[in-house]
């Protein structure tokens, strides 16, 4: 059963860690020199996040339908990017067992990967202050 | 292992993993004069009429004429030539390639020639069994599957190699990557439909190659094997290959650079170390060594031979996990294993520096067209790089500012 009921409830989560990392004065600045936009699209639940990762403008983060247009997409199960904001997946290996599947210049977000290790606690902490110890647990 | 931090590729670098993932479908045929077979066993592939590919400076050495002979003894047509493949081959060759046999008629494809020629026919026979431009296959594991997308690769015309360099690997590896001169990238492609179904490791096939070819293309050789055995996705089936690798390239790479012509035995061995050497799980000499050559057309292999004992002394120092594999690498090339993590790091990078001074080749960046005002753009592209993901130990920007000053 996947750890997400439906697609608000991974907007709600998943969403919002991007929207505040959009925020975040010290992380932000160094997303953007990514200068792209990804979408990430997520199976079961259906859903859909794109963001913009562009210098010199404010990051932009949509859910569901977007007039952005995504230089690169990752497509993965929604239990994947959970586990994967939690610290628990290896991109790489990801990767090669086609769990998540990167269409479009990868080189732009592989850099990104380094970055996010101060984002897993973020991710943890949001879900521990909304009561969903629930989800940690699962996965 | 599932702490926080796997993310980033903890380092497990011994016993029993997680998980690991290894392929290698192509079926090899070595040995001597076995050019004149090659319609018996491309036939054997399936293959009936051949869409051969290779470049001119091939073809001027009249092997290609040689292999042509060798598709028809054994039955099979030659649907046609396609002797365009550049250097550095790039989208637009890819997809002309492809049109090309498709208008010949053709069935299948024969690579004659190095990486470029290799990688040119791999994408080419996807762009020609699946539809589609090159620029549209990009991406690891992305090739078109059943069932949605998440079944079974869909599969490509039969392809074999004929390797002209012994160096790349590619006639038996998944990967491929050519330039896309429209957005200025590397485009790379890797997944199981592009392992050649054949390899055809004859030493003929690199008799007339230029001694300054052949050493560089045997560094190359020795970087995957080095990088494969200490990266962070090693895996015991790997572990083997590239060991073996070492033992075959310490006994032959100056010989097949210094007596290529006349040493055959040499050449032959040097063809099948670099078929052993391949790997997709690479680390950072090679995420140094890709934008060197896209942002300053530096040879693979020579980046690699400059880059490498940089990246070793820097990794050796992550650990004795780390310099532990490097212990076996030292083993494996006769060089002192002994004392601390910094002391084998430094041992096996002064032991590769007087490898490549005695091939001949260059040991610094400055020396092939590098400017110290390109590192900036250097680093960016080494950080991008998916194989800076494999690197046994995490390299920063600063990191990777350091190692080009050092190389430079």
């Amino acid at each position: 059963m996947a750890y997400f009921k439906d697609a608000d409830e991974v907007y709600s989560f998943i969403g919002k860690l991007f929207q505040d990392l959009a925020e975040d004065e010290e992380l932000a600045p160094r997303f953007r020199k990514a200068n792209t936009v990804v979408q990430y699209a997520y199976r079961d639940p259906d859903s859909v996040i794109t963001v913009q990762l562009k210098e010199g403008e404010d990051g932009r983060v949509d859910f569901g339908d977007t007039d952005m247009d995504p230089e690169v997409v990752m497509s993965m199960d929604a239990d994947t990017a959970h586990r994967f904001w939690l610290g628990k997946v290896n991109v790489t290996v990801a990767l090669a067992r086609g769990q998540m599947k990167a269409k479009g210049p990868v080189a732009k977000i592989l850099k990104l990967v380094p970055l996010v290790k101060p984002v897993f606690p973020k991710y943890r902490a949001m879900l521990e202050e909304a009561g969903r110890q629930d989800l940690i647990e699962a996965s | 292992m599932s702490d926080v931090g796997e993310a980033l590729g903890a380092r497990h670098m011994a016993g029993f993993k997680d998980f690991f993932q290894y392929a290698s479908s192509t079926r090899v045929v070595a040995g001597r004069d076995l050019l004149s077979g090659t319609g018996f066993e491309m036939g054997k592939e399936g293959s009936h009429r051949v869409w051969v590919v290779t470049d001119k400076v091939i073809r001027e050495t009249g092997l290609v004429d040689r292999v042509e002979a060798g598709v028809a003894d054994g039955g099979l047509e030659v649907a046609g030539v396609f002797d365009d493949v550049p250097q550095d081959s790039s989208t637009d060759v890819v997809d002309r390639c492809a049109a090309e046999a498709r208008e010949a008629g053709a069935d299948s494809f024969l690579a004659v020639g190095g990486g470029s020629v290799l990688d040119t026919a791999k994408i080419a026979d996807t762009v020609f069994s699946q539809g589609g431009n090159a620029a549209e296959k990009e991406g690891f594991f992305l090739m078109d599957r059943e069932d949605d997308g998440m079944g079974a690769p869909l599969p490509i015309a039969p392809l074999g190699g004929i390797p002209t360099t012994a160096g790349t690997g590619s006639e038996v590896s998944m990967g491929a990557i050519v330039k896309d001169p429209e957005r200025k990238v590397k485009l790379e492609i890797a997944d199981f439909p592009l392992f050649p179904r054949l390899a055809i490791l004859d030493p003929e096939a690199t008799r007339t190659l230029p001694p300054k070819i052949a050493a560089a293309t045997g560094m190359d050789a020795l970087t995957h094997a080095i990088e494969s055995y200490v990266a962070l996705e090693w895996n015991p089936f790997q572990e083997s290959r590239s060991l073996g690798a070492l033992r075959l390239i310490r006994e032959n790479l100056r010989r097949a650079v210094e007596d290529g012509p006349s040493d055959e035995e040499a050449r032959g061995n040097m063809l099948v170390a670099a078929s052993m050497a391949i790997a997709i799980e690479l680390g950072s000499a090679h995420a140094m060594s890709h934008p060197c050559g896209a942002q300053f057309a530096v040879p693979h292999g020579v980046a690699n031979a400059i880059n490498l004992p940089h990246v070793i002394r820097f990794n050796a120092e992550a650990g004795d996990d780390v310099a532990d594999r490097y212990r076996d690498v030292c083993e494996a090339l006769g060089v002192e294993s002994g004392g601390s993590a910094a002391t084998v790091g430094d041992n096996l990078a002064s032991h590769v520096t007087g490898l490549v001074e005695g091939l001949g080749l260059p040991t610094r960046l400055s020396q092939v067209g590098v400017p110290e005002d390109g590192i900036p753009a250097l680093v960016e592209g080494a950080m991008g790089d998916g194989l800076s993901l494999m690197n046994p130990r995490e390299p920063s920007e600063e990191d990777y500012e350091r190692l080009y000053h050092a190389a430079l």
